[in-house]
C-alpha cells in the first residue's frame, strides 16, 4: 500500500468535516474488506483514510419509532446474532450469513456493504423488499431517502464525497413481513452471487397483496421485479402463477456476460430464484396466519 | 506519518509506531516477529492470516494495524508452546490434519474461534466455520473431522 | 578423519564398506547393519503393516504451533524485495526498455533486464524460456525487468517508472489454430514443439470389423496449482564467491544446473537451500526468479527476496495443460473393444516446461487400463500466447482419464451395457501389454472396480 495520513474522528461532525476539507482525497472507511483490497491495489491512493469505528453513533441495532434502526457500522455478523433482527427481520440474517466468510462478515459492515454498491451485493435485495430508508449525514445536516434512490450504479450511490451513510432502517410497516432470500454462488462459501434476490408480501384476504421482488446482479443495482409483483399480487401464489412470474421477472432483469456466468444462465437463475422466494414467503405468511 | 499504537498481543502489552499503510498482518510479522500467521492470497480470501481480535477471527491482511489500536490480539504463538499444546493443536498432531501445514495457522485460529462461540459445532457448523480457510493439500477432510472428534470426546468426557 | 579410512570404489561389496567405516569410526555408520542398503520392496499384492496405521507426521508440530519457516518468514540483515515487472501484452517485440528513471528513484538499489543475462534461456526438456523477456514477450504475465529496492512497496512503485516500448504482434490462444500454417508463431517456424505417435496392430481395420465405432471430442481447461504459499525465494552470495538461495523449490538439483546454465557458472559454486514447501503440486518444480534474485544481489551485494504475489502465481507460474481430445472407438456389440485413435492436442502455453514429458505419459496413458489390441494415438504438444504449462499432479493422465473413462460411458450406453461390465470386460489383467508393449506387473484394475462398487454399491444405485 502506498503511504496515506490516517485519522479516526469521535462524531460524525467532525468526519465529514474532515471529508469536505480534503475532497476529493479523502475517503471513509469502516470493515476496509472492500476499501483496503481497494488501496492495495491502486497507485492512487487518497492522501486522508478517515476512519470510522470511534463514532458510536454509527453503531448498534435498535427500535426506534421509525422502525428497526441498523447503525451503518454494524457488521455482518452483529447482524445474523441480533435477537431484534431474528425477530422483526429475519431474511437479513439468511442474507449475512451468505456474505464471505466468518472473517468477512466480522469486519465487514452492512454500510460499506452499500456504499460498495457492486451490483451483486447481497444485503441490497432484502432490504429492498422490505423498503429500508438510509440516513445520509453531511455538511449541511442529515438527509433520508428510500435504499433505491441510494443505489445509482454500479459502484455508485448518492453520497457526495463529503457525506457518510449513517443508518439504515426497516420501516414499522415492514416488520415481521414474510420475506425469503436466495443466493446462488458458484460455490457454497466465499462466492459472490450470480444471482441474490428476496421476495416479500402480506396476505389480504388470504391472497398475495402488495408482493416486492427485489433481484441483484442482474442489473446495474438492485431491481424490482414489477412485472412480477403485479401478476402475483391478488392470487393464491400457485404453481402456474408462480412460474409465470419467474418468466416475467426473468425479462425483467438486464444481466451481463461474464466470466462467472453467461446472461443467459443468470436469467434462468432469476426464473428460479423468483419462484422459490415467492413460494417460501407465502408460506411464511400462510404459516403466521 | 507515523501512529502510535498500543494493543496486547498474546496477553503482552505491545508499543510501537506505525504507518497507517500497514496491515495488521505485516506489523505481526515484521514488526513483531511473529511469522504464524501467514500472507497467502493478500485479499481476504485464503485465511492464513486469520487472528482474533477482541474475540473476533478476522483476516488480518485486511485491517490496518492502526486499527488494533487498544486492541487484544491473539495468534497461533499465543496458543501454546512447543510442549504444551492446545487441544485443537493435539488433536490435529494426532490426527495428521495437515500436510505443508501453510494453512494451519489460519485454521487452527478459525477453528478456536468456533470452539470459543459454540463449544459443540455440528459438521456442517465447522465446515461453515472454516469456509474462509483454503487448504490446497488435504481435500479439509481430516481438519473437520479432527474437530469433531475433540468436541465429540470433550462432550463423552463431560 | 582417520588416515585408515579408505574411499569407496564401485568394486567393492558392502562388507568391504562396513570395514572402511569402521576404520573410518563413524558413529553414524556403526549402525549399518540395521539398514539394509538394498531397497525395501514389499511383495507385489501384499501390504506392508505400514498400511492402514495412524501415524503421527514429524513435522505436525513445528506446523501446528506456526514455528515452521517458509521462505517469506526468514529475512537476512541488510535484505531487498524484489518486484517483477510483466508484459501487458500476449505477444510483442519489445523495441526497448529504460530503467534509469527507476534507478534514480529512492530506495531502489538495483533493476535487470533479460540482456543482462548470461544465458537467458532455461527449462528442463527444451531451454526456450528467457528468464526475462528480451527482445519478445510471448504471454501476458512475461517479466520484462525486476527492481530491486529497500521495501517490497518501493520496488512495486519503481516498476511504473520503467519505460518499455513495445511493438504488439499477431497473438494465437486457440491450440487448434496455432497448428496453422499461416498462424503467428512463438519459437522458430512451427508451434508444434513436441510430438508422439504410439501404433499397435491396425486400427483402421479394426474400425471396419466392429460393429459399433463411436467419436467423440472431449476437452480439459487450464489449471492453476494455487499453493497456498506463493513462490518464493532469497539469494545472497557468500564470502567464498559462491551462491547461496533459499527457496521453496521441489527439485532443487534441477534448480542448481538450471541456474548453473543462466548464470554461467559452475554448479558446485551455486547451494541451494530447500525449505519446507507451502504446497508444490508440480507447480514448484523449476526455477522461476531465482536467476534474477542472484543477479540483483550481485549487483547489490545485498541479500534480495522474492515472494510471488497472488497475482504473479497466476500470470506466470506454470499450470496444467488443456487436452483437446479426439477419441474413436470400435466395438464388438457383446461389448469387445476391437480398436481406438486418440488424438491429443496439448496446450503447451509460451514455454515448453514439463509439457514434452506431460505429453508423453498423456499418450500412453490415453488409452485407458483397458486391452486394445489395435491403437493408434498422436499427441501434440503446441506454443499458444497464454501462460505456459507445465507440471501438475498426474503429468497428463487426469486430462485423458476423463476422456476415456466418459468415452467408455458413452459406448456401454451406446451398446445397452452397464458400464462397469463394459469395463471389466476389457479391464487390464495381470501380464497385460500397455499401449508402448511394457508387460504390466501387480495389475489390479478388475479388483479394484470390483471393491469400489460394492462399497458405493453400484448394483443398488443401478436399479
Ligand atoms: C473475501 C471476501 C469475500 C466477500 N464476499 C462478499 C459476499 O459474498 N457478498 C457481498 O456482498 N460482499 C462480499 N465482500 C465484500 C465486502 O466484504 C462487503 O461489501 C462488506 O460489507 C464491506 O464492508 P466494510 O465495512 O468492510 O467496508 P469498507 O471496505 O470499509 O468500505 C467499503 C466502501 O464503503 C465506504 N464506506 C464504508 N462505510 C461507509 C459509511 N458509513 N459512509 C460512507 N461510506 C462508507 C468506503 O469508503 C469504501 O468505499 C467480500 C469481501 C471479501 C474480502
Amino acid at each position: 500500500m502506498r503511504p496515506f495520513e490516517f485519522v479516526a474522528p469521535e462524531t460524525a461532525e467532525k468526519a465529514v468535516a474532515i471529508l469536505a476539507e480534503n475532497s476529493p482525497n479523502a475517503k471513509p472507511l469502516a470493515g476496509g474488506t472492500d476499501m483496503v483490497v481497494d488501496l492495495k491495489h491502486t497507485n492512487a491512493v487518497p492522501k486522508v483514510v478517515v476512519d470510522l469505528n470511534k463514532i458510536e453513533e454509527f453503531r448498534g441495532i435498535e427500535m426506534t419509532d421509525r422502525g428497526l434502526r441498523i447503525g451503518s457500522l454494524v457488521t455482518h455478523t452483529e447482524i445474523m446474532e441480533h435477537p431484534l433482527v431474528a425477530e422483526h427481520a429475519p431474511a437479513m440474517i439468511d442474507a449475512a450469513r451468505t456474505i464471505g466468510a466468518v472473517q468477512t462478515r466480522n469486519l465487514g459492515t452492512l454500510g460499506g456493504n452499500l456504499v460498495t454498491c457492486v451490483p451483486s451485493l447481497d444485503s441490497g435485495p432484502v432490504l429492498v423488499a422490505l423498503d429500508a430508508e438510509v440516513t445520509v449525514v453531511g455538511n449541511d445536516g442529515r438527509r433520508q431517502m428510500p435504499l433505491t434512490e441510494f443505489f445509482v450504479g454500479p459502484r455508485k450511490t448518492a453520497l457526495n464525497p463529503d457525506e457518510l451513510l449513517a443508518d439504515i432502517i426497516v420501516p414499522t410497516a415492514m416488520l415481521g413481513r414474510a420475506t425469503h432470500f436466495l443466493k446462488f454462488g458458484l460455490r457454497k462459501g466465499q462466492a459472490l452471487a450470480l444471482v441474490n434476490g428476496a421476495s416479500s408480501l402480506r396476505l389480504d384476504g388470504g391472497k398475495v397483496a402488495d408482493a416486492r421482488i427485489a433481484l441483484g446482479a442482474v442489473a446495474p443495482v438492485v431491481i424490482r421485479a414489477g412485472k412480477a409483483e403485479d401478476l402475483v399480487n391478488g392470487t393464491d401464489a400457485d404453481e402456474a402463477v408462480l412460474a409465470e412470474a419467474g418468466d416475467l421477472a426473468a425479462g425483467e432483469c438486464k444481466p451481463i456476460d461474464d466470466f462467472r456466468a453467461s446472461a443467459d444462465y443468470r436469467r434462468d437463475l432469476v426464473r428460479v430464484l423468483t419462484k422459490r422466494t415467492l413460494e417460501t414467503a407465502y408460506a411464511i405468511a400462510k404459516d403466521k396466519g | 506519518m507515523m501512529i502510535d499504537v498500543k494493543m496486547t498481543v498474546n496477553g503482552q502489552e505491545r508499543t510501537a509506531s506505525v504507518a497507517p499503510e500497514t496491515t495488521l498482518l505485516t506489523f505481526l510479522r515484521d514488526s513483531l516477529v511473529l511469522t504464524g500467521s501467514k500472507l497467502g492470497c493478500d485479499v481476504g480470501d485464503c485465511g492464513a492470516c486469520t487472528v482474533i481480535v477482541n474475540g473476533n477471527a478476522v483476516n488480518s491482511c485486511l485491517m490496518l494495524a492502526v486499527q488494533a489500536d487498544g486492541k487484544d490480539i491473539t495468534t497461533i504463538e499465543g496458543l501454546s508452546d512447543f510442549e504444551h499444546l492446545h487441544p485443537l493443536q493435539a488433536v490435529f498432531e494426532q490426527m495428521s490434519s495437515f500436510q505443508c501445514g501453510f494453512c494451519a495457522p489460519g485454521m487452527i485460529i478459525s477453528a478456536k474461534h468456533l470452539l470459543d462461540k459454540n463449544p459443540h459445532p455440528s459438521k456442517g457448523e465447522v465446515q461453515e466455520a472454516l469456509s474462509g480457510n483454503l487448504c490446497r493439500c488435504t481435500g479439509y477432510t481430516k481438519i473437520v473431522d479432527a474437530i469433531l472428534e475433540l468436541t465429540s470426546e470433550e462432550a463423552s468426557a463431560a | 578423519m582417520s588416515k585408515k579410512a579408505k574411499s569407496a570404489t564401485k568394486t567393492e561389496t558392502i562388507d568391504g564398506l562396513k570395514t572402511a567405516a569402521e576404520g573410518a569410526q563413524l558413529p553414524s555408520v556403526s549402525r549399518i547393519e540395521e539398514h539394509s542398503l538394498l531397497p525395501l520392496t514389499p511383495d507385489a499384492n501384499k501390504q506392508t503393516p505400514a498400511v492402514g496405521q495412524r501415524t503421527t507426521r514429524y513435522d505436525a508440530r513445528p506446523h501446528l504451533t506456526g514455528q515452521t519457516m517458509y521462505i517469506d518468514d526468514m529475512t537476512f540483515p541488510n535484505m531487498l524485495h524484489m518486484k517483477i515487472l510483466r508484459s501487458q501484452h500476449a505477444h510483442a517485440k519489445i523495441l526497448s526498455i529504460d530503467v534509469s528513471e527507476a534507478e534514480k528513484m529512492p530506495g531502489v538499489v538495483a533493476t535487470l533486464t533479460g540482456r543482462e543475462i548470461p544465458v537467458n534461456s532455461y527449462g528442463p526438456s527444451y531451454q526456450d524460456q528467457p528468464v526475462i523477456a528480451d527482445d519478445r514477450v510471448r504471454h501476458h504475465g512475461d517479466p520484462v525487468a525486476a527492481v530491486a529496492a529497500e521495501t517490497e512497496q518501493l520496488a512495486k512503485d519503481a516498476l511504473e517508472k520503467i519505460k518499455v516500448e513495445y511493438e504488439p504482434i499477431p497473438a494465437v490462444f486457440d491450440p487448434l489454430e496455432a497448428m496453422e500454417e499461416g498462424s503467428p508463431k512463438l519459437h522458430g517456424e512451427t508451434n508444434v514443439y513436441a510430438s508422439k505417435v504410439i501404433k499397435k496392430g491396425d486400427a483402421e481395420q479394426a474400425f471396419k470389423d466392429a460393429d459399433l465405432v463411436l467419436e467423440k471430442r472431449f476437452s480439459t481447461q487450464m489449471v492453476e496449482h494455487v499453493p497456498m504459499e506463493p513462490h518464493a525465494s532469497i539469494a545472497m552470495w557468500e564470502a567464498d564467491g559462491n551462491l547461496k538461495v533459499y527457496s521453496s523449490l521441489g527439485r532443487i538439483t534441477l534448480g542448481r544446473a538450471d541456474m548453473a546454465r543462466t548464470l554461467n557458472m559452475p554448479m558446485s559454486r551455486i547451494r541451494i537451500i530447500a525449505t519446507i514447501v507451502g504446497g508444490n503440486f508440480g507447480g514448484k518444480n523449476e526455477i522461476t526468479s531465482e536467476p534474477i534474485l542472484a543477479l540483483l544481489s550481485r549487483k547489490a551485494g545485498r541479500p534480495v527476496k522474492g515472494v510471488y504475489t497472488r497475482e504473479d502465481e497466476f500470470m506466470s507460474s506454470t499450470t496444467r495443460h488443456p487436452f483437446i481430445m479426439d477419441y474413436k472407438t470400435g466395438v464388438t456389440k457383446d461389448g469387445r473393444i476391437l480398436g481406438r485413435t486418440v488424438r491429443i492436442v496439448c496446450d503447451g502455453g509460451a514455454y515448453c516446461s514439463w509439457s514434452e514429458t506431460t505429453l508423453g505419459k498423456g499418450a500412453i496413458l490415453s488409452v485407458g487400463p483397458y486391452n486394445i489390441d489395435n491403437i493408434h494415438v498422436e499427441a501434440h504438444a503446441v506454443y499458444t500466447n497464454k501462460t505456459m504449462t507445465g507440471a501438475m499432479r498426474g503429468f497428463g493422465a487426469p486430462q485423458v482419464c476423463f476422456a476415456y473413462e466418459s468415452h467408455m460411458d458413452d459406448i456401454a450406453h451406446e451398446l445397452g451395457l452397464d458400464p462397469l461390465e463394459f469395463r471389466m470386460m476389457n479391464a487390464f489383467g495381470e501380464e497385460s501389454p500397455s499401449p508402448t508393449g511394457q508387460v504390466l506387473e501387480s495389475v489390479v484394475v478388475r479388483e479394484s472396480l470390483e471393491t469400489a462398487s460394492e462399497r458405493f454399491g453400484w448394483k443398488e444405485w443401478q436399479k
